[in-house]
């Protein structure tokens, strides 16, 4: 097949991944926490084509050889982490984040998975857990006769018990931190999981360099913005077109080439 | 046996044709690539050689493209001219792409797991907040770690695509003072391909063919009259 056929429809296939990632990021313009995507792409390996040989009168003379690149390739998709919208609900238990933590959360599996959604409920065990059902690590226990729940913007939880007049300090919310998040890989559900791209977790308490401060009765907003998803749609959908026409002339040279010979 | 004239006039129709078909391979490419960060268009030139032989030589576009915010620590771009440098198993390469990411020994490596170097060699980096500043010196939790190397090559030497969006630099290169850098963190640098200009050489390029094939048929017609008519008895 003409080279020029196949790398065309390599951007083809390109721009289709490019808006699903567009359509699943609009999918999730309301979910809290949720932190858009971008797919990215590399060029194919190249051909050199041997240039030609021209033979003159009194010499011979070989031009340079030529590139021909052959297309391009899903090199991944890229989570992008901008700060979403902190929007305020009135809720006790709904704590956003503002700045780069993560809390972090317990899996059945004992494992440690990562959030910025924090829609916190109660569990039956009286222990702070995500909307899931995820326990909080390290995990915070609700006393029964507790009232007035309070987080600091450095992470102190604290209520109010019986009577008392004074609140009590009951733990303190810990986030954690990577130097590459976009690495981190999605689970579903809001979760993330580190991995080898994204780098070790990084524990400690809200506020501290970097890691975010907190603020209570607000949940971060899903950074995905209409408009410019919408943007990116458009230039995905020109991007596909513009590859179409480009099988298209690759085929009319074809035909043209067909005709040398009658 | 036919003359130099028509052998010359059919084989310059025919490396047209090719040297257009290249072209198009090369602009079919470079489209194909309108959204691949850190990509470089290639350029098509065609050229007359000595027995009016067309050929097409290509060059990669050193435009710089649009820089596009990502907030990640690890995603780096350079203003202006100049290349990272990622050490891969074929040797050291030249990447715009500054996709970078930490692999489990915390060595910064491109978005291929190649390690990025710095004036070191490849760099590890300690756990804590990373900062790069313009002249590409990065620093964790403000320790100063190492200073990347970006380099470039002489003006007017050409740069060699090897796919991933990597370059095979030539003996030219040399680095880049720090003074004279621009390196932008959190930043990534989108595909350098004009879709429009491309559209428009790519209708261009459908044109000329359909008129080299027009002028080898020609070509090839007069030849035949030559063969036949000629050669009847009177």
């Amino acid at each position: 097949m003409d080279p020029a056929l196949r790398a065309a429809a390599t951007g083809m296939m390109a721009q289709q991944t490019r808006t699903e990632v567009i359509a699943h990021n609009l999918a999730n313009v309301n979910t809290p926490g949720f932190k858009r995507s971008r797919a990215h792409f590399e060029d194919l390996l190249y051909q050199t084509v041997q240039g030609q040989q021209v033979l003159g009168e009194n010499d011979t003379q070989i031009t340079p050889a030529i590139q021909v690149g052959r297309g391009t390739r899903l090199a991944g998709v890229q989570r992008l982490h901008e700060q979403g919208p902190i929007e305020e609900t009135g809720r006790n238990l709904d704590v956003a984040i503002e700045g780069e933590g993560f809390f972090q959360i317990q899996l059945p599996s004992g494992e440690t998975a990562y959030t910025r959604d924090g829609s916190l409920q109660i569990s039956d065990q009286g222990v702070l857990v995500t909307s899931a059902g995820y326990a909080l690590q390290p995990p915070i226990r609700i006393p029964d006769d507790a009232s007035e729940f309070t987080v600091s913007a450095t992470g102190v939880v604290s209520v109010r018990r019986g009577n008392d007049i004074q609140p009590t300090e009951i733990g303190r919310i810990e986030l954690a931190r990577f130097a590459n998040p976009s690495g981190l890989l999605s689970l579903g559900q809001n979760l993330l999981a580190p991995t080898a791209a994204s780098g070790q977790p990084v524990v400690g308490f809200p506020n501290d360099s970097g890691m975010g401060r907190l603020q209570q009765k607000s949940l971060e907003g899903s950074n995905v913005e209409i408009v410019q998803e919408m943007v990116e749609m458009i230039a995905a959908m020109r991007a596909y077109e513009i590859n179409s026409k480009a099988i298209k002339t690759a085929d009319e040279m074809s035909q043209i080439a067909n005709n040398i010979a009658r | 046996m036919p003359g130099p004239v028509q052998n010359n006039g059919l084989s310059a129709a025919a490396s047209a044709l090719q040297m257009l078909e290249r072209k198009q391979q090369v602009l079919a490419n470079n489209l194909a690539n309108a959204s691949t960060r850190g990509f470089k268009a290639e350029t098509t030139f065609a050229r007359m050689m000595g027995n009016q032989l067309a050929k097409a030589d290509t060059a990669v576009d050193l435009t710089p493209g649009t820089l596009t915010e990502t907030h990640n620590t690890l995603d780096l771009a350079l203003e202006g001219d100049g290349f990272f440098v990622v050490d891969t198993p074929a040797g050291e390469r030249f990447v715009r792409n500054g996709n970078f990411r930490l692999d489990a020994n915390r060595r910064l490596t491109d978005d291929q797991g190649n390690p990025v170097l710095g004036e070191n060699g490849a760099i590890t980096l300690p756990p804590g907040t990373v900062e790069v500043d313009a002249t590409g010196l990065i620093t964790v939790d403000g320790k100063p770690q190492q200073r990347l190397r970006i380099e470039r090559v002489a003006p007017g030497t050409d740069l060699e695509h090897e796919g991933g969006t990597r370059f095979i630099p030539d003996a030219s290169r040399q680095v880049i003072p720090p003074a004279e850098r621009t390196v932008k963190q959190g930043f990534l640098e989108e595909s350098n391909v004009n879709p429009m200009s491309a559209m428009t050489e790519m209708l261009s390029v459908l044109h000329r063919y359909g008129a080299a094939q027009q002028t080898l048929s020609t070509i090839d017609a007069v030849r035949g009259i030559a063969v036949t008519d000629l050669a009847k008895p009177v």
